[in-house]
């Protein structure tokens, strides 16, 4: 781990995505008990504060601080995404590989199959998802998991089938080692790396999935501080004041960003050559 | 008077931790008509020497000394004065004709397009020009090889267009970058016939770059030896055979692969039951898509072997060649079960035929060394690791030191992944490998043919140490006919899928061979000619 | 192009949208427990369920539910709106035609901009030039499309107040005026695309650069923009079609949301109204027309990048 860390930090993409993704760690785990007010306590005489040393990202239409808002805000946006990659990261390693094994016909059908469901938009296939499971911060993770597996699914069994035409595999496999060993131990670390960066750049778009899904009044529902519900309900005070709406979209474009970089360091990082 | 003239040359190329020195020193000159061979194993610099005569160097790159063309020198010229020089009076000829021209362009647009360039030709009066250059360099059909994309046409007519565009605008010097390496031997051999015919013909200043002494001291008239960036050698071809000065040309000469120079000594026992039979197998790669079959459309089924038979002895060396896409590494992959495969090999009594069929003893005592170390040791896995499984599978006593040692590598390596190894040290690991199992037949697939000459030489001293004190036989496939019959007690010969002949090591420097591919193969290469050492 | 990549490529789509189609009805009509609840909720009466079963026919068996949308989708009627009573397809088909004048338009705008922007990247490799153009596709790939809308409307409308924020103008009424109000959603939603096809190219032709070809090219003396136009960027751009054809994936689900932020009645909108309102044929119709839309333009993309490289047929 320290080896991968320190391969990490050579990069300038690394470096900057570890200090990103490390802020919003940070965030996630302490940020209530870091936020100077409460995520709901309201001061109607206080609304619609610009940046001030009192409110210092400003108050919202009810009077709440934006800052407080946000910092609680992440474990719900952050975390879920997270899940959601998860969950379509699995289920796409899953079908992947068991597809890459099979080959043949078998194959050739579950990947056909997967193009042609690749063909919904990633947002519209999570729309009707929702549609079907209703409007909540769990149907918002369980529709963009089943949305990302596809896509997943296509990346694993690439790398999958990539890995078996190794020649250590076939050396494996030449000098009698059992199944089971040539998965785990010749196979799976030359397969985990790539999934592993693929997901990392995914948990970006997953973020920016997740806040639009909220911000289309189809995921979080208020008074949740999610970020994409903060960006929707910004808009109709938005002439009131540009701040509710410009922090929490800059918060999510920071996020992305992080874990878009964090990604592109890593698959430096994880490639034993360099 | 001299074409080319490289006077007291060095270059540096910029890295992160300093200049690192490419080329010391460098003396060289061509005169008109004369061939002249740059010999040197890979990182020696000669192809950073081709790089710089071309003016083609990184930015950064520092030099000095002179390389000068006829009056001119190439190292004070300008961009645009290089720019005219380059393909006009110096043209190169590249390795890999498959990526050396562009995909999206036909041979003819690629051909002309020089002659628009440098002779100022009009499109019409270059297209015409370039098919008669196609005619020239031999080939037939020139008019319809103008129109086809690289892709349709075979390496060697490839390589021709290659030469013809280096040739066309009648050059004062041409470069030749290992020409003929990535072709197979026949063809290669008629490539180095065109070259000596337009050489002849054209007397042009040849630089002539390869790895392979034997093949330079057939075409060259003077040899230049580069080593470490540092020529250590340069005389006249004759002069360097008959009395080589340098150390490190005397083991370059040593280590090229003479046939006459047997290194295994004895034969397998006569009589013996044989170890390994393989009866009829054949291997049929591709299969019909789904949807093509629904389109009426039948690809035809490549065959990989038709039927081959063949058996080896214990303790027995049986070597293997042919040209790529023969069908000897599917042979070799179908002895591992890696690939299915029809008919059987029969082994210790049993009879195979699938991978099912091959048993933990099998196992043991078949084992394959695979051409790219690089592909065939897990990257993720240290050389501890690598090495333990075959322990742990088959037991025995042997310790990961020993056998590193037995392969001469020192113990420390155990710790080391294989990308902190060079070449020659990655497929050692990969022999050790397979050794550690006690087998009775290791299945050597082109396992020397990424490594250079003097590294090879040196496995194949160790395969030879290995098999006289373990009695292991040996199932050698490679495309170097020379360095089979050093090696082998029988030679099976392949030719698209088909074992076309099987011949004792005697019978062949005694009656010869009697299948015309085997003669063409022979005569493609030429034994080396012998050296005073 | 031989004509059996031309039939199994088509094959391929009929397959897609027969998939599609398959998926789009489960999630919509089968999988939900009881669809005419979920679409009248909770505290319907029983006649007004009753009705709306009779009417979706949710009452048969579901091979023939499927079997009689599919065999009225084949024909061109998606069914009427249980919104507004009236046919979905002419609606829907109208609203594409908007949308598509969105995403034409914004590709158009992408390759203007992506394309010379990845090439200056390539050739100035680790200069000042690359190093910026990385940092704007960085930021792009990163910023959701309803950020970069909240952004560009800040500036360019409410700030600068160049462009009107929000409303649609048909730009057959007036060219003028219907391009001012396309003006910021073809913007927000050509981002993304921008950062993301800046970047591929850029990589696609800092590998053909590096290719022996071109640099056998260079080595026969050929100036460096003969290099440049006829060896190096025929190659480079040719994976471009493909992943622009990719894109459209993006563009499709950034149409979604802008036109909801924007105001634009295209097919998005009208999407998420139906699902906001439970219009189940619209959901149906909407879901089946941008898949259609997407597989449609990969098949063309694939016809036209086996149409340029030869090698395909053969590889």
């Amino acid at each position: 781990m320290a080896e991968l860390l320190r391969r990490l930090l050579r990069t300038p993409q690394g470096l900057l995505g570890v200090l990103i993704v490390g802020l919003i760690l940070v965030i996630v785990v302490c940020g209530p008990s870091l936020a100077p007010y409460g995520p709901d306590t309201m001061a109607p005489r206080l609304r619609y504060r610009a940046p001030s040393a009192e409110f210092l990202l400003g108050t919202d239409q009810y009077g709440r601080d934006i800052l407080s808002r946000l910092l609680y805000g992440a474990r719900s946006t952050v975390i879920l995404a997270c899940l959601a990659t998860a969950l379509g990261t699995v289920a796409g390693a899953l079908i992947g590989t068991t597809s890459a094994f099979l080959g043949g016909r078998a194959d050739e059908a579950i990947m056909r199959t997967i193009d042609a469901i690749l063909s919904i938009p990633s947002l519209l296939f999570a729309l009707l998802i929702v549609n079907l499971l209703g409007k909540s911060s769990f149907s918002a993770v369980m529709a963009i998991g089943i949305a990302f597996t596809p896509g997943m699914t296509r990346v694993t069994r690439s790398v999958a089938l990539a890995v078996t035409k190794q020649d250590y595999v076939n050396a494996a496999i030449a000098r009698g080692e059992r199944g089971g060993y040539i998965v785990l131990r010749e196979m799976l670390p030359n397969v985990v790396a790539p999934i592993v960066v693929e997901m990392t750049i995914r948990v970006a778009f997953s973020v920016m999935l997740f806040a639009t899904l909220s911000f289309l009044g189809l995921g979080a529902q208020p008074p949740s501080s999610e970020w994409g519900l903060m960006v929707a309900e910004a808009r109709r005070f938005m002439h009131l004041s540009p701040w509710m709406i410009l922090w929490p979209s800059l918060a999510v474009a920071l996020v992305a960003i992080g874990f878009n970089l964090l990604g592109d360091g890593l698959r430096d990082a994880l490639n034993p050559r360099t | 008077m001299n074409v080319l003239e490289v006077k007291g040359y060095s270059l540096d190329y910029p890295t992160p931790a300093g200049f690192v020195r490419a080329l010391d020193s460098i003396d060289l000159a061509i005169a008109r008509g004369e061939v002249l061979g740059l010999v040197g194993e890979s990182g020696s610099g000669k192809t950073s020497l081709a790089w710089a005569i071309m003016r083609h160097l990184p930015p950064r790159a520092r030099e000095q000394g002179d390389i000068s063309l006829g009056s001119q020198s190439l190292m004070a010229a300008t961009e645009s004065e290089i720019a005219a020089i380059r393909g006009r009076r110096i043209g190169m000829v590249f390795q890999d004709p498959s990526t050396s021209l562009n995909p999206t362009l036909t041979l003819g647009q690629q051909l002309a397009e020089v002659l628009a360039r440098h002779r100022g030709l009009t499109r019409r009066q270059a297209w015409a020009e370039g098919e008669a250059m196609m005619a020239r360099v031999g080939l037939k059909q020139p008019a319809a090889m103008m129109h086809r994309y690289p892709h349709e046409a075979s390496g060697g007519e490839k390589q021709r267009v290659v030469i013809a565009s280096a040739f066309a605008c009648q050059p004062e010097c041409i470069l030749f970058d290992e020409p003929t390496t990535a072709l197979d031997v026949v063809t290669a051999r008629q490539i180095l016939d065109l070259f000596a015919e337009l050489q002849a013909e054209t007397a042009v200043a040849s630089l002539y770059i390869s790895h392979d002494l034997a093949l330079v001291s057939r075409v060259a008239d003077h040899v230049a030896v580069l080593h470490r960036g540092r020529l250590v050698e340069h005389g006249e071809v004759d002069a360097v055979f008959d009395a080589p000065r340098d150390d490190y040309t005397r083991r370059l000469l040593a280590a090229v692969p003479r046939p006459d120079h047997r290194l295994v000594t004895g034969k397998p026992a006569a009589g013996a039951d044989p170890l390994v039979e393989v009866e009829r197998l054949s291997v049929h790669y591709g299969r019909t898509p789904f949807l093509s079959a629904l389109a009426g459309r039948r690809i035809a089924q490549v065959a990989g072997n038709r039927a081959v038979s063949l058996s080896v002895q214990p303790g027995e060396i049986l070597g293997i060649v042919g040209e790529s896409g023969s069908g000897k590494s599917t042979l070799a992959r179908a002895l591992t079960g890696l690939t299915r495969f029809d008919g059987a090999v029969r082994f210790a009594g049993r009879r195979i035929t699938g991978r099912r069929d091959m048993d933990r003893g099998y196992r043991r005592d078949v084992q394959i060394v695979f051409q790219h170390p690089d592909s065939s040791l897990n990257p993720r896995q240290r050389v501890r690791e690598i090495l333990s499984r075959p322990l742990t599978l088959y037991g025995g006593e042997a310790r990961i030191e020993a056998l590193l040692e037995q392969v001469r590598l020192p113990a420390a390596y155990a710790e080391r992944f294989p990308h902190q190894l060079s070449g020659g040290e990655k497929q050692r690991v990969a022999i050790a490998r397979a050794f550690a199992s006690r087998p009775k037949l290791v299945i050597c697939d082109e396992i020397t043919s990424s490594l250079d000459v003097s590294v090879q030489a040196a496995v194949v001293e160790l395969l030879v140490d290995l098999q006289r004190r373990n009695g292991t036989a040996y199932l050698f496939i490679t495309h170097d006919l020379n360095l089979v019959r050093q090696l082998a007690h029988r030679i099976a010969v392949m030719y698209r899928g088909e074992l076309v002949e099987l011949l004792d090591i005697d019978d062949l420097s005694t009656t010869g061979p009697r299948h015309p591919y085997t003669r063409q193969l022979m005569d493609a290469v030429p034994p080396p000619r012998e050296y005073k050492s | 192009m031989s004509p059996s990549y031309l039939v199994k490529r088509l094959a391929l789509v009929v397959y897609t949208l027969f998939v599609v189609s398959l998926l789009v009805f489960a999630i919509t009509q089968v999988l939900p427990a009881d669809a005419a609840v979920m679409l009248l909720g909770e505290n319907a009466t029983p006649d007004a369920l009753a009705a709306i079963r009779d009417k979706l026919g949710l009452d048969r068996p579901v091979w023939a539910q499927y079997g009689d949308w599919l065999a009225g989708v084949v024909q061109g009627d998606f069914g009427t709106s249980l919104r507004t009573g009236q046919p979905v397809a002419p609606v829907m088909l109208e609203a594409l035609g908007r949308s598509l004048t969105l995403a034409v338009l914004a590709i158009a705008l992408m390759l203007m901009l992506a394309l010379p922007l990845g090439i200056v990247a390539a050739l100035r490799r680790g200069k000042l030039a690359d190093l910026l153009v990385s940092i704007v596709s960085y930021v792009g790939v990163s910023l959701p499309e309803f950020v970069t809308a909240t952004l560009i409307v800040l500036v360019l409308a409410d700030w600068l107040k160049l462009l009107p924020a929000t409303g649609f103008v048909p730009l057959t009424e007036s060219l003028w005026d219907g391009l001012a109000h396309l003006a910021l959603p073809v913007l927000t939603v050509s981002v993304i695309l921008i950062a993301h096809v800046s970047r591929m190219v850029r990589s696609e032709l800092v590998d053909v650069l590096h290719t022996d070809y071109v640099r056998a090219a260079r080595l026969k003396g050929l100036s460096r923009r003969v290099v440049l136009f006829r060896h190096a960027l025929r190659n480079a751009l040719l994976p471009t079609i493909t992943i622009v054809a990719l894109d459209v994936g993006y563009l499709l689900g950034g149409v979604i949301v802008v036109e909801e932020i924007f105001a634009l009645p295209g097919i998005g909108r009208h999407l998420i109204v139906a699902i906001q309102t439970r219009d189940l044929p619209s959901i149906q119709a909407g879901a089946l027309i941008m898949a259609a839309t997407y597989s449609i333009v990969n098949f063309l993309a694939d016809l036209a990048y086996a149409w340029i490289d030869k090698r395909i047929q053969y590889g």
